[in-house]
C-alpha cells in the first residue's frame, strides 16, 4: 500500500503535469470502463428492442 | 524472457470465439441500408462512447503513440492533448457536428452535396474513400508485426495471422455492418481497458515513474516534456497538430458515423465531450510503454527499427497470463479498429461514389444490402495485398497525419464553408479538393525522389500547415471567382 502511495505522490512531484495526466488516465480506465460498461448493456437492449420492433411493423 | 503459455492462447481463444458470436448474432436486426450503415440510427450515449474508444485505437495506434513516446518522451503525447481540445470544443459547441446530424445524411459527401451539387459530392466521396483507404491499408502489416513480436512467433507466419485476423473481422461486419461492429466495440471496449490498465500499472510497478522521468530526461532533456523545446517537434508540429485535430474531429469518417448513428444531435455532442479525455489517454498510456522500452532495453535489443521496441519491451517484462490478456486486448483493440473502418469506408463507396447509379431510385433495400456488403468484402481483399506488400518507412504517427492530410484538409475546409459561409459554392469547392490533394501527394514524392528529399522530410509538419493554408485560400478565391450569373441559376436549381 505504501509503496502505492510513494508512487502516487512521486508521480505528482516530479514533473506534475504529465504525471497528473497519467494518474488521470488510470482513474478514467479504471472507472469509466466499468460504468460505461455498465449503462453500454442497456444502450444495447434498448437499441435491440426498437430495431426488432420496428423490423416487425 | 515470458512466452506466450497455455493460458495466454486459452484467452485469446475464448475472446475471439465470445466477439465472432456476438457480431454473427445481431445480423438477423439488419433489414434496410439504413440498418446496416447507421445501426437504423438508434445509438445512444454509453454505447457511443465505448464504440468511438474502441474504433480510435488499434494496434497501430499503439505502435506509433509508443514510439513516439520512445523518441520523443512525455511530449509525444501532445497530440492527444490537442485531439482532446478539439473533441471538448466541438462536442460542446456543436461546431459542423450538429448541422450535419441534424440533416440526416449518411455520409458528410452527402451534405455536401446540398450545398456544392453532386459533382462535389462524387468527387469528395473518392477523395475520402481514398485518403481513408490508403491510411488503413499500412494498419495490418503493423498490426501484424506487434502480435508477432509480442507472442514471440515466427515472422514467416505474419501474413497468415493478418489473413485470419481479417477474414474474422471481414465475416461480422459483412453480416451485421453497423450494428454488429457497436455490439463487438462494445465488447472490445471493455476487454482493451481492461489489457490497458494492468499492462500499465504492471510496467509502472516494475520500472518505477522516477526511472521513467530520469530517462526521458538523460535521453531527451527539457525537449522530452516541452514540445516547443523538442527537436524532432517544434511550433510547426504543435501547429500542424492542432489543426490536423480540428480537421479529424469534425470529418473522419469513422468518428463522424458515431454522430450520424447517435439518436439526435444532441447525444451525438455528448458522445463527443464525453469521450474526449481517452484521446489523452490514447497516447499518453502507449507513450509510458514506449518510455519505459528505453529505460529498460538496451539499443542491441532494440536495432534499427524504433516501431518494435514497445513489443520487444512488453514481451520481456510481461509474465503468462497477463501477456495474454494484452494481446486479447491489442486484437480487441485492431479488430474494432478494421471492422468500423471497413464499413466507414464502404458506406463513403456505396453511398456517395455509386450514387450516380442509384439516381432513379428503383434499388431496392435487398440490392442495396447485397452491394454494401459485396464492397466491404472487396476493402478486405484490397487490405489484404496493399496491406501485405506495403511497407512504411521512416515515422508511422508523420505518415499517417500526411496520407490523412490528403482529405482532412479539403473536406474540412468545405464541410466548414457548407455550414457557415454562404457564398461557398462549387468552384471553390472543387478549388479546395484539388489543392487538398495536390499538395500532400507532391510533398510525398518529394520526399522520396529529387535533389530536396532532405529538406521535405525534414519539414514535413510546415508542409502540412501550409495546405491548410492553402486549401481555405483556394476556397475564398474559388468561390468570389465563380460568375455571379451561374451562382444565381445554382442557387435557383
Amino acid at each position: 500500500m505504501m509503496t502505492i502511495i510513494n508512487g502516487i505522490k512521486s508521480m505528482f512531484h516530479d514533473h506534475w503535469c504529465w504525471g497528473f495526466l497519467a494518474f488521470a488516465c488510470i482513474v478514467w480506465y479504471s472507472t469509466i470502463t466499468i460504468y460505461v460498461a455498465i449503462k453500454g448493456s442497456y444502450d444495447i437492449r434498448n437499441m435491440l428492442r426498437t430495431l426488432s420492433k420496428s423490423k416487425d411493423n | 524472457m515470458s512466452d506466450f503459455a497455455f493460458i495466454d492462447g486459452s484467452i485469446v481463444g475464448v475472446y475471439l470465439l465470445v466477439v465472432m458470436t456476438a457480431g454473427i448474432m445481431v445480423r438477423k436486426y439488419v433489414g434496410k441500408v439504413e440498418d446496416f450503415l447507421l445501426a437504423g440510427r438508434e445509438m445512444n450515449l454509453y454505447l457511443g462512447i465505448a464504440s468511438l474508444a474502441a474504433t480510435e485505437f488499434g494496434i497501430l495506434t499503439c505502435m506509433y503513440t509508443s514510439q513516439n513516446g520512445y523518441e520523443n518522451g512525455f511530449a509525444g503525447a501532445i497530440p492527444g492533448v490537442l485531439l482532446c481540445m478539439a473533441m471538448l470544443f466541438v462536442g460542446w459547441t456543436g461546431f459542423c457536428i450538429k448541422p450535419l446530424r441534424d440533416s440526416n445524411a449518411i455520409t458528410i459527401p452527402e451534405l455536401l452535396e446540398k450545398k456544392y451539387g453532386s459533382r462535389v459530392r462524387w468527387a469528395t466521396g473518392v477523395v475520402i474513400a481514398l485518403g481513408g483507404l490508403l491510411n488503413m491499408g499500412v494498419a495490418l502489416r503493423i498490426g501484424g508485426e506487434f502480435l508477432v513480436g509480442v507472442a514471440g512467433i515466427d515472422q514467416k507466419y505474419l501474413e497468415i495471422m493478418m489473413t485470419t485476423l481479417l477474414l474474422a473481422v471481414a465475416v461480422y461486419t459483412i453480416l451485421g455492418g453497423m450494428l454488429s461492429v457497436l455490439i463487438t466495440d462494445f465488447l472490445q471496449f471493455i476487454v482493451m481497458s481492461a489489457g490497458l490498465l494492468i499492462t500499465t500499472l504492471f510496467i509502472l510497478h516494475k520500472v518505477g515513474w522516477g526511472t521513467l522521468v530520469n530517462t526521458v530526461q538523460n535521453h531527451h532533456g527539457s525537449g522530452g516534456f516541452n514540445p516547443f523545446r523538442n527537436e524532432n517537434m517544434g511550433w510547426s508540429y504543435v501547429v500542424f497538430n492542432a489543426m490536423l485535430a480540428t480537421a479529424g474531429v469534425i470529418t473522419w469518417q469513422p468518428m463522424i458515423a458515431r454522430v450520424l448513428a447517435a439518436k439526435d444531435s444532441k447525444t451525438g455532442q455528448r458522445v463527443y465531450t464525453r469521450t474526449s479525455f481517452f484521446f489523452v489517454a490514447r497516447f499518453l498510456v502507449p507513450g509510458l510503454w514506449g518510455i519505459a522500452a528505453l529505460a529498460i532495453l538496451s539499443p542491441q535489443e532494440i536495432g534499427d527499427n524504433s516501431l518494435l521496441a514497445m513489443p520487444t519491451m512488453i514481451r520481456q517484462l510481461l509474465p503468462a497470463g497477463l501477456l495474454g490478456l494484452l494481446v486479447a486486448a491489442m486484437l480487441a483493440a485492431e479488430m474494432s479498429t478494421d471492422s468500423a473502418y471497413m464499413l466507414t469506408w464502404g458506406s463513403i463507396i456505396y453511398n456517395d461514389i455509386m450514387a450516380p447509379l442509384r439516381r432513379d431510385n428503383t434499388w431496392s433495400e435487398r440490392k442495396g444490402l447485397f452491394w454494401n456488403r459485396t464492397i466491404v468484402a472487396l476493402i478486405g481483399v484490397f487490405l489484404l495485398i496493399y496491406g501485405l506488400w506495403y511497407k512504411i518507412e521512416g515515422d508511422a504517427w508523420t505518415y499517417l497525419c500526411l496520407t490523412g492530410t490528403i482529405y482532412l484538409s479539403s473536406i474540412s475546409v468545405l464541410l466548414v464553408a457548407c455550414c457557415y459561409w454562404k457564398r461557398a459554392n462549387s468552384w471553390g469547392a472543387a478549388a479546395a479538393i484539388i489543392c487538398g490533394a495536390f499538395l500532400p501527394v507532391t510533398t510525398l514524392i518529394l520526399q522520396k525522389v529529387g535533389p530536396w528529399t532532405d529538406w521535405f522530410q525534414k519539414r514535413d509538419t510546415l508542409c502540412g500547415v501550409i495546405t491548410y493554408v492553402a486549401v481555405a485560400i483556394a476556397m475564398i478565391i474559388g468561390s468570389y471567382h465563380k460568375p455571379q450569373s451561374r451562382l444565381i441559376v445554382t442557387e435557383a436549381k
